[in-house]
C-alpha cells in the first residue's frame, strides 16, 4: 500500500475510534461501579434475606453503614474449617468498630444436621445464615468454597476471596479497609 | 456449554487458563524466535524472570502497602491467596526484570518486543477466556439472540468478543511474512489489540467512567492505538517517489554498463553469486537501437 494511502486509512482508524468513544457513552451511567448489583469487586452487593437456625433474618440491605464480611461455608470443606477460627478471632477483635461477619451456610450442599455442632466446636459467635434454597449462592455465582465478600459500608463490594484458608494478613488488611470505608 | 465452561473453571480455577496460555505462548516463543533475530534462550530466559517477578513483585508490593498486617503474620507471605496481589506492582517488578536482564545480556530492544510478541498474544487469549470463565470484564444487558445470561442478565458476552479478537490478533502476528522491520510486529499487536479494545469496551457493563460517561479504557486505547500506528509508519521503509527514481535511473543505468565493462570477463565454468538481467528500460533502449540499425 501506498504511504499516502496507509496514512489516510490510519487517520480514519483514528477518526472512527474517536466517534465509536462519543456513540458508546454510557449516558445513563449505569456502568458506574457501585449501582449495579454484582457479586464483583467495586459493584453493589446483591441483596438477600436468610434466616439463622433460630428463625432469625438478617437482610444485608439493613446492614447498610456498616462493614459486612460475607462468608460462605460448608461443614465438609477443610479450607472453610481452617479459616473459621481467623475469621472468629478478628470478629472479636473489631466487633466493637461496626464489623459485622455473616457466616452463610452453603445448606443446599451441606448436611443441615451438621451445622450447629460446627458452630459449637468452632466457638462461632457471629451469625450463621442458611442458605437452604441456593438464593444466595446463585446470586453470587458461587462455584467455589469458602467464598468471601468484603462489603464496604455504602454496600459496594471492596474484595472477593474465592477459595482459601484466607490468610491472617489478608483478612486483617481487607476487614481494616472495609471498616474505613465510607458510610456514603 | 458455556456453563460447564464456567463450572470446570471457576476462580481461582482460571488461573490454569493463564498458566496454560503462558506455556502455550512461550513454545511458540522459542519457536518464534530466530525469526526476530533474538536468541531463543535468552528469550525463554527473559519470560522465566519475568513471570517470576511478576508473582514475587505483585505479593512483595502487597506486603509493603499493608506493612502491620504482614509483620503480625509474616507466614502469610507465601500464603496460596490470590487476592493478596498487587497487579500494578507486580507488572513494575516484571517490566523492571525484564529490562535488567535484556540490558545484561545485550539484547536488542525492538527485536526482543517481536520475539515476545507470540506470548503477548497468547496471554491475551489466556486473559479473555479467563474473563469467561470468572465472568470479569462483564457486558451490558442486551436483547441481542447471542446475548449470555451472566449477573442475573442476558448481557453482550464481551468476554467472547474478546476471545475472537485476540485470536485474530494472534493469527495476524503469527501468520504474516517476516520480511518486516525491527519492532513491526510488537507495534501492530500493541495496535490491534488496542483497537479492538476500544471496540469491545463500548459494550462492556463494568467501566469505569469520566467526563459524562466516557469509558477510560476507551480512551488510553486510543492514545494507545495512535502511538502504534504513528510508530508502525516511522518503522516503515521510505518509499521514494517515481519522479526521484525516473531522474536516478539513466545514472544509475551509465553506471552499471561502466561496471560491467570494466568487469574482469569470467572464466569459463565459474559461478556467480548472482545474474543481473537487464532491465525492462534497457531492453527496450537496445531494441530500438537493433530496429535503427536496420
Amino acid at each position: 500500500m501506498q504511504p499516502i494511502y496507509r496514512r489516510i486509512l490510519y487517520g480514519f482508524i483514528l477518526l472512527a475510534g474517536l466517534v465509536w468513544i462519543f456513540a458508546s457513552v454510557d449516558k445513563t451511567g449505569a456502568s458506574t461501579a457501585g449501582r449495579i448489583p454484582a457479586p464483583q469487586k467495586g459493584f453493589l452487593a446483591p441483596d438477600f434475606a436468610l434466616k439463622t437456625p433460630t428463625g432469625q433474618t438478617y437482610t444485608l440491605s439493613q446492614l447498610k453503614g456498616k462493614a459486612v464480611l460475607v462468608n460462605i461455608w460448608a461443614t465438609w470443606c477443610p479450607p472453610c474449617r481452617a479459616e473459621m477460627p481467623t475469621i472468629q478471632k478478628f470478629y472479636q477483635q473489631y466487633q466493637s468498630q461496626g464489623l459485622v461477619v455473616l457466616g452463610v451456610n452453603a445448606t443446599a450442599q451441606d448436611n443441615p444436621l451438621d451445622i450447629v455442632p460446627f458452630v459449637t466446636q468452632y466457638g462461632l459467635t457471629f451469625p450463621i445464615l442458611l442458605d437452604e434454597t441456593n438464593d444466595l449462592g446463585s446470586k453470587y455465582n458461587l462455584r467455589s468454597l469458602p467464598s468471601s465478600f468484603f462489603v464496604n459500608r455504602d454496600g459496594t463490594i471492596a474484595d472477593v476471596v474465592i477459595g482459601g484458608p484466607m490468610s491472617d494478613a489478608l483478612l486483617q488488611t481487607d476487614i481494616e479497609t472495609i471498616l474505613k470505608s465510607p458510610a456514603n | 456449554m458455556l456453563d460447564l465452561f464456567r463450572n470446570i473453571f471457576a476462580p481461582p480455577r482460571d488461573l490454569i487458563l493463564l498458566v496454560a496460555a503462558a506455556w502455550i505462548g512461550m513454545s511458540l516463543t522459542e519457536k518464534r524466535a530466530a525469526r526476530s533475530h533474538a536468541e531463543k534462550s535468552l528469550v525463554s530466559n527473559l519470560i522465566f524472570y519475568g513471570v517470576l517477578a511478576y508473582l514475587l513483585g505483585g505479593r512483595i508490593f502487597y506486603a509493603l502497602e499493608h506493612l502491620p498486617a504482614f509483620t503480625q503474620s509474616p507466614l502469610s507471605l507465601i500464603s496460596p491467596n490470590t487476592s493478596a496481589f498487587d497487579s500494578w506492582g507486580a507488572l513494575a517488578a516484571a517490566l523492571i526484570a525484564g529490562f535488567v536482564y535484556g540490558q545484561r545480556k545485550g539484547m536488542l530492544f525492538w527485536s526482543t518486543l517481536d520475539a515476545l510478541t507470540p506470548f503477548f498474544a497468547l496471554l491475551a487469549i489466556g486473559i479473555g477466556f479467563s474473563h469467561l470463565a470468572s465472568g470479569a470484564a462483564f457486558g451490558i444487558e442486551t436483547t441481542v439472540p447471542w446475548g449470555i445470561n451472566l449477573w442475573g442478565a442476558i448481557r453482550q458476552p464481551t468476554q467472547i468478543y474478546e476471545i475472537i479478537a485476540s485470536l485474530v490478533t494472534f493469527g495476524v502476528i503469527w501468520f504474516r511474512k517476516a520480511n518486516s522491520k525491527p519492532g513491526s510486529d510488537f507495534l501492530l499487536f500493541a495496535a490491534l489489540t488496542s483497537a479492538s479494545r476500544l471496540v469491545i469496551e463500548g459494550f462492556r457493563g463494568d467501566s469505569t467512567l469520566v467526563l459524562g460517561g466516557i469509558r477510560s479504557a476507551q480512551v488510553i486505547a486510543w492514545l494507545i492505538l495512535a502511538i502504534s500506528l504513528v510508530a508502525l509508519e516511522l518503522l516503515k521503509p521510505r518509499v521514494i517517489p517515481a519522479e526521484v527514481v525516473e531522474k536516478v535511473e539513466p545514472v544509475m543505468e551509465t553506471k552499471r554498463k561502466e561496471v560491467k565493462r570494466n568487469a574482469p570477463s569470467v572464466p569459463t565454468g565459474a559461478t556467480t553469486t548472482s545474474k543481473k538481467t537487464p532491465s525492462s528500460k534497457t531492453k527496450s533502449v537496445t531494441a530500438k537501437r537493433k530496429s535503427s540499425k536496420d
